[in-house]
């Protein structure tokens, strides 16, 4: 039968490209130990501030509970501080995920039985953090309420008042940064070292470097138009999620300016990762491939989707040098909190002196010549 | 007057023991068309590649226009243009944007570098598509944009790689007329790889052979072929063939050879055009009419043949991937 022969073909060909193979086995695999610890772990060291202005009996017995979670389960870290307005900046800044302030007439309230309330502070654009963290504190409040106490004084009756710090977030919402760093990986899929590596595929790279044109020329210019193209995805994609999901940028013009900045430094950052890695292919099944690959594991683990304190060691400790988590992290920052520079300084520090590495890897790395 | 380009002791071996390009020593003159012929794999491409500095040699040096290809390359490249073997246009743009933006990669000033695209698109006739895509092209308008480009810059030498290679025989001509053409009119010295004769013997003012990385022969076509010895050959069909006749063309001096079959002859000479006037008196003389006249003259290809020998190129293993295998295209 004809159709034998079509299929024996296919077969022999798929045989001779080992890692089609190769990938196809060992992907899956991979995917499934990154992905898997990527979501639904347990999170853990979750940063909280404390503020106790109490300093009373009840108070001190509210961060003990707290940090006996500290101790066993290790779900929270807790913070200490005694100026609110300081906690408070911490958690708008993104460095804490809440902060409980614990009012100076807590204990006396609670003897006196009027309405004990302590407060809790939320980062709200992170929504499973901070559900996470009011069922801890939640659960901290009931074990004080069900201990043996004088009959007159009634901890039964402690109030939390959860306080979202900023504008309510669904689920997709949050999604939203995830999204347009994704977009920002795609755009640095396509562009930039993927279009020389089709130049060396289709055998036209051949005339460009008969040319007066420097590495530097090459590298630079390839990657640029890689950049510009990525960033007018990424606000393609934004506009996009806003229209589906109904939320709109938070901050002022600042906040917009810092967001642009954020997309061209993590998109120029990717682009020249991509150029010292795929610099020297010459097949665009070896993009598609690393590509593929790479996108599952710096993607999952950036804490687009799920928060990195739900990861495991390992891959807590590739989150440090993952610059997509820093790129999320800012990005959420600036779209649903409108912050400043402050809030997002440490990631952009990491992405610039990523950026400058790798540009300076891939310029020296391209080879000029056959 | 100074040598375009000159050569010296070059060598470009490939692990782990292949000559690609064995001690090549040769100079082209200014203003000459110098071909280099050999068989497939013969370090053509590898010898174009090095004197275009996109590969770096082994051993030994080069000179362009005086530039030195390994201590400068830029100014080598700034004075060559290229056309590669395999079809480098970007088929996504159109000629006019091809050119316009090689313009730019050699910083030829705005307004110079649309008169000097105007010029070109013209002199290779793509004046009415210069704004259609490349894609849309045949191989012919392709190749004729590649030489365009090569000249963008006014180049001092312009390298062609087997430039009508694939192309049917018009489009061949016309690149040859506008080789010939370009090179009256800008004072262009060209160095191009064929393995078509008719090209070279056309073209070139002088031939140099490779065979296994080495030149086994330079000189003009016309002093290559006289100088591999042999005859040229007149073959006749006559009305009836007398033994007088072929005893007076056998003591005639120039005939080296007679070879007789039925009412034909093949008479081997030592130059046809010189032997025609004089056999025709003779078969005149003896009332013999001749049905059927063809000469064939020494050719290029006999020249190649003698020094290439008629073996076929075997070449070396080529490297595949092992691990995504024979993904990518070899050129043609």
């Amino acid at each position: 039968m004809r159709a034998f022969a079509v299929m024996e073909r296919d077969l022999r060909r798929f045989t001779r490209n080992p890692i089609l193979m190769l990938a196809s086995v060992l992907l899956p695999m991979i995917y499934l130990v990154i992905i898997g610890n990527s979501f639904q772990g347990q999170l853990k060291n979750l940063p909280i501030v404390v503020v106790d202005q109490d300093n009373g009996p009840y108070s001190r017995r509210v961060i003990e509970l707290l940090q006996a979670m500290q101790e066993g389960p290790r779900m929270i870290k807790i913070v200490r501080l005694n100026d609110q307005k300081e906690a408070l900046d911490l958690v708008k800044n993104g460095f804490c995920k809440a902060a409980l302030i614990i009012p100076p007439d807590f204990s006396e309230d609670i003897v006196k039985d009027t309405n004990p309330e302590i407060g809790l502070f939320l980062d709200n654009t992170d929504v499973i953090s901070s559900n996470g963290l009011s069922n801890i504190v939640s659960q901290s409040i009931l074990f004080l309420k069900s201990e043996y106490l004088p009959i007159r004084q009634s901890p039964s009756k402690v109030q939390i008042r959860f306080v979202e710090l900023f504008k309510k977030i669904d689920y997709d919402a949050s999604l939203v940064p995830g999204a347009i760093v994704m977009a920002i990986f795609m755009g640095t899929m396509i562009t930039g070292a993927f279009n020389l590596v089709m130049d060396k595929f289709l055998g036209i790279h051949e005339s460009y470097l008969s040319t007066p044109l420097t590495k530097r020329d090459i590298v630079i210019g390839t990657i640029v138009s890689g950049v510009f193209i990525t960033t007018l995805m990424s606000f393609i994609v934004l506009i996009g999620s806003m229209l589906l999901t109904g939320i709109r940028l938070e901050g002022g013009f600042v906040s917009f300016a810092l967001l642009v900045f954020t997309i061209i430094l993590s998109a120029l950052g990717l682009l020249s990762m991509m150029f010292i890695i795929m610099g020297r292919a010459n097949h665009p099944r070896v993009v598609g491939l690393i590509g593929g690959f790479l996108n599952v594991i710096f993607f999952f683990p950036s804490g687009a989707v799920y928060p990195i304190e739900s990861f495991p060691g390992w891959l807590k400790a590739f989150a440090k040098v993952n610059p997509e988590v820093y790129a999320v992290h800012a990005i959420k920052a600036l779209i649903f909190k409108g912050a400043d520079i402050v809030a997002i300084k440490n990631d952009l520090i990491f992405l610039c002196l990523f950026t400058v590495i790798m540009l300076v890897i891939a310029t020296w790395t391209f080879k000029r010549t056959f | 007057m100074g040598y375009a380009v000159e050569v010296q002791n070059l060598i470009k071996k490939f692990p782990p023991s292949t000559f690609a390009v064995n001690d090549v020593r040769f100079a082209v003159e200014e203003g000459e068309i110098f071909g280099l012929l050999g068989p497939n794999g013969a370090g053509k491409t590898t010898l174009i590649r090095m004197l275009t500095c996109l590969m770096k040699p082994t051993q030994g040096s080069a000179k362009i226009k005086g530039y030195d290809i390994k201590r400068d390359p830029d100014s080598v490249r700034r004075n060559i243009g290229v056309v590669s073997q395999s079809m480098t246009t970007d088929m996504d743009l159109t000629a006019w944007e091809n050119l316009d933006i090689y313009g730019k990669y050699y910083e030829i000033p705005k307004r110079e570098r649309l008169e000097r695209i105007r010029y070109l698109i013209d002199i290779v006739g793509l004046k009415e598509r210069a704004h259609d895509l490349v894609a849309t092209y045949s191989g012919g308008m392709r190749r004729r944009l590649e030489v365009a480009r090569g000249l963008i810059h006014r180049p001092y030498l312009l390298f062609l790689d087997e430039p009508t290679i694939g192309l049917d025989p018009q489009s061949r001509r016309v690149i040859w007329d506008l080789l010939q053409k370009i090179r009256s009119e800008a004072k262009l010295t060209i160095f191009i790889t064929t393995h078509y004769m008719e090209e070279a013997d056309i073209l070139c003012d002088r031939i140099a052979i490779i065979d296994y990385g080495k030149i086994i022969a330079l000189d003009s076509p016309a002093n290559l072929k006289r100088n591999i010895g042999g005859y040229d050959i007149i073959e006749v069909s006559l009305s009836e063939l007398k033994v007088d006749i072929l005893a007076k063309l056998k003591s005639m001096e120039f005939i080296k050879n007679i070879v007789e079959k039925d009412l034909s002859l093949r008479i081997y000479v030592e130059n046809a055009a010189k032997a025609m006037p004089i056999l025709i008196d003779e078969f005149k003389k003896f009332n013999i009419s001749i049905l059927y006249l063809a000469i064939h003259e020494q050719s290029l290809e006999d020249v190649f043949i003698h020094y290439t020998g008629k073996s076929i190129r075997e070449g070396e293993p080529q490297k595949v991937s092992f691990l995504i295998g024979a993904g990518v295209p070899r050129r043609i």
